[in-house]
Order: structure tokens, then C-alpha cells, then sequence
């Protein structure tokens, strides 16, 4: 049941943080240019990620043994979730700009000046492009929290939960979803996955866990406490 | 091409984003692979999750430095 509800948890939060990026290219396309061509770019990317996930989903579930799963994909997990949380650090310290939804927006639609034509390949291009290439975050997330806990159809359902969640919000708002804490949750999933991670890759090299799941708690809790030691690092005053 | 192109430095993206660190977080973990099935001590997994930890510091406070000095 807990780890049911981990595979959800992750697997919608880390779709919904994506999704939020992707819809800001496609209301940029669709609110400067027209809405056909960047639907269509959005359906064909969604088509191609829905092949992706499912092909290598069963693939993966399928043919790799329990213990190389856990070991790989683990890693895998872990280098992701490094990467996340070294970013929000860096951005949390000050030391990078924070993310901001209303400021790619608008670097997105000055990208698109010009006249629009009858098929309109510049905004079915940059839809399919940009929904593809953040869904394929999704995809990993998906793939990995699913085909490692055995519950790929409860992690396909959180992403997908997740996105149809998004959507309806930038359809209702019909701008970008500027206000949604994308940082601080990126940052709550960067301490997620890393310890899902590294609870499977320790797993795969044989190791067992004391209390089981519940030592996930304790990896969240480190994970946590050493971002919050690398900002307090970041932002100490330097000696002159 | 391009988008091809753009597609494979994303996959690539989804787990180096930093070489550094990527390439300190491989070693620790091949390190865990070496010693884990080896020395069969209860919690030893969870030097493996502090090595990790530390190196997110490291690397963190290091890459803050240099941008401070660019």
C-alpha cells in the first residue's frame, strides 16, 4: 500500500512539475500563433512518448531480473535526483536565477515573431518539441519509480493524472501556471527520487535495508538535511 | 537532425548535468557495488546514501565558488 502510494506520489509529482514546462511552450505557440498546429505537435508528442513508455516499460518489466532492475535503474534514479537537487540548491542559495514560468513564456513568444502561415510547421514543430522533450522526463520518471516497484500502471496513471491536472489548469487560466511552486517542488522530488533511488540501487548490490521501506524516510531525511547544509555552506559569508 | 540531436542531449541531460558530479556519484556507487555484497554489515548502505549526500555538498559549494568568480 505505502509503496503503491510512493510510486503515485512520485511519479504525479514529477509529471506535474514537467507538464508545467511543457504547457508554457504550447500556450505560448497556441495564444501568438493559433491553436491548430501546436495541438496537433502536442498530440503527436504525447502519441510518442505513450509508445516510448509503453515499449519500454514492458521491455524492461519483462526481460530485466529483479535485482539488475533495482541496481540499474536505481542508479539511474540516483543521477537524476542529484541532478534536480544540485539545482535546487544553486537556485535555493541564490546562486542561480529561480525558474520562472512567466519569463520563459515570454522569451518563448518573442521567439515566435513573424508571419503565420495556412499549415503552420514552426508551431506544430515547437509544440511537438517542446512537449517531447520535457515528456521525456516523464518518461524516465515513469519507467523507473513503475518498472522497479512492479507498479508501472500506478505510475502511468499518477503521470498521466498529473498532466490531464495541468492542462485543465492552463485551460481554465489560459496563461502560464506562474504561481505553481515549481521550484520548491522540484526540489521536494529531487529529495524523492534520490532516495527512492538509492534504496534500489543499495537493494540491487545485494544490501538489506533495517525496517525495510521505512529506512526510505531515513534516506529522505539525509538527503534533506545535506541540501539544506550545502545552502547554509553556499550562503556563508566568504573571509576577505 | 535536430530535433534528433536535441532529443539525445536530453536524454543525456536527465542524469549529467554537472560531469563532476556525475562522475563522483558513478564511483561511489561502483564503489557501494564493490564493498555491499562483500562486508555484509547492517547499515553499511547508509554510508553509501552519506557518501552521496556529501559529495551533493561538495560539488554544490565548489560550483557556487566558481560562479562567484566568474
Amino acid at each position: 500500500m505505502y509503496a503503491q502510494l510512493l510510486t503515485f506520489g512520485a511519479a504525479f509529482l514529477g509529471s506535474a512539475v514537467e507538464s508545467v514546462e511543457a504547457l508554457t511552450i504550447v500556450l505560448a505557440v497556441g495564444l501568438t500563433r493559433g491553436w491548430r498546429a501546436p495541438l496537433y505537435g502536442t498530440v503527436t508528442a504525447l502519441v510518442l512518448l505513450g509508445v516510448l513508455v509503453a515499449v519500454f516499460g514492458q521491455l524492461i518489466v519483462a526481460r530485466v531480473p529483479e535485482l539488475t532492475l533495482k541496481l540499474v535503474i536505481g542508479a539511474l534514479l540516483v543521477l537524476f535526483g542529484l541532478r534536480w537537487l544540485h539545482k535546487a540548491v544553486l537556485r535555493s542559495a541564490g546562486v542561480v536565477a529561480m525558474h520562472d514560468e512567466d519569463h520563459a513564456y515570454a522569451q518563448a513568444v518573442r521567439s515566435m515573431q513573424g508571419a503565420v502561415e495556412r499549415r503552420d510547421w514552426v508551431g506544430f514543430t515547437l509544440a511537438l518539441k517542446g512537449v517531447f522533450l520535457e515528456g521525456l522526463e516523464v518518461v524516465f520518471i515513469v519507467i523507473a519509480v513503475g518498472g522497479t516497484s512492479g507498479g508501472l500502471h500506478i505510475a502511468v496513471a499518477g503521470g498521466l493524472l498529473a498532466m490531464v491536472v495541468v492542462a485543465a489548469a492552463g485551460f481554465i487560466v489560459k496563461r502560464p501556471l506562474a504561481r505553481v511552486p515549481e521550484n520548491t517542488l522540484k526540489y521536494a522530488v529531487g529529495v524523492v527520487l534520490t532516495s527512492i533511488g538509492t534504496f534500489w540501487a543499495a537493494e540491487g548490490m545485494g544490501a538489506v535495508w533495517p525496517l525495510d521501506f521505512v529506512s526510505l524516510l531515513g534516506l529522505a531525511v539525509l538527503y534533506f538535511a545535506a541540501s539544506r547544509a550545502a545552502i547554509a555552506v553556499i550562503r556563508r559569508p566568504v573571509a576577505a | 537532425m535536430r530535433f534528433i540531436r536535441a532529443a539525445v542531449e536530453e536524454v543525456v541531460g536527465l542524469f549529467v548535468g554537472d560531469w563532476t558530479q556525475t562522475v563522483v556519484s558513478v564511483a561511489i556507487l561502483a564503489l557501494g557495488w564493490f564493498a555491499l555484497p562483500r562486508l555484509h554489515i547492517a547499515g553499511l548502505a547508509f554510508v553509501l546514501c552519506l557518501a552521496l549526500a556529501s559529495q551533493l555538498v561538495a560539488d554544490t559549494a565548489a560550483e557556487a565558488r566558481r560562479a562567484r568568480k566568474t
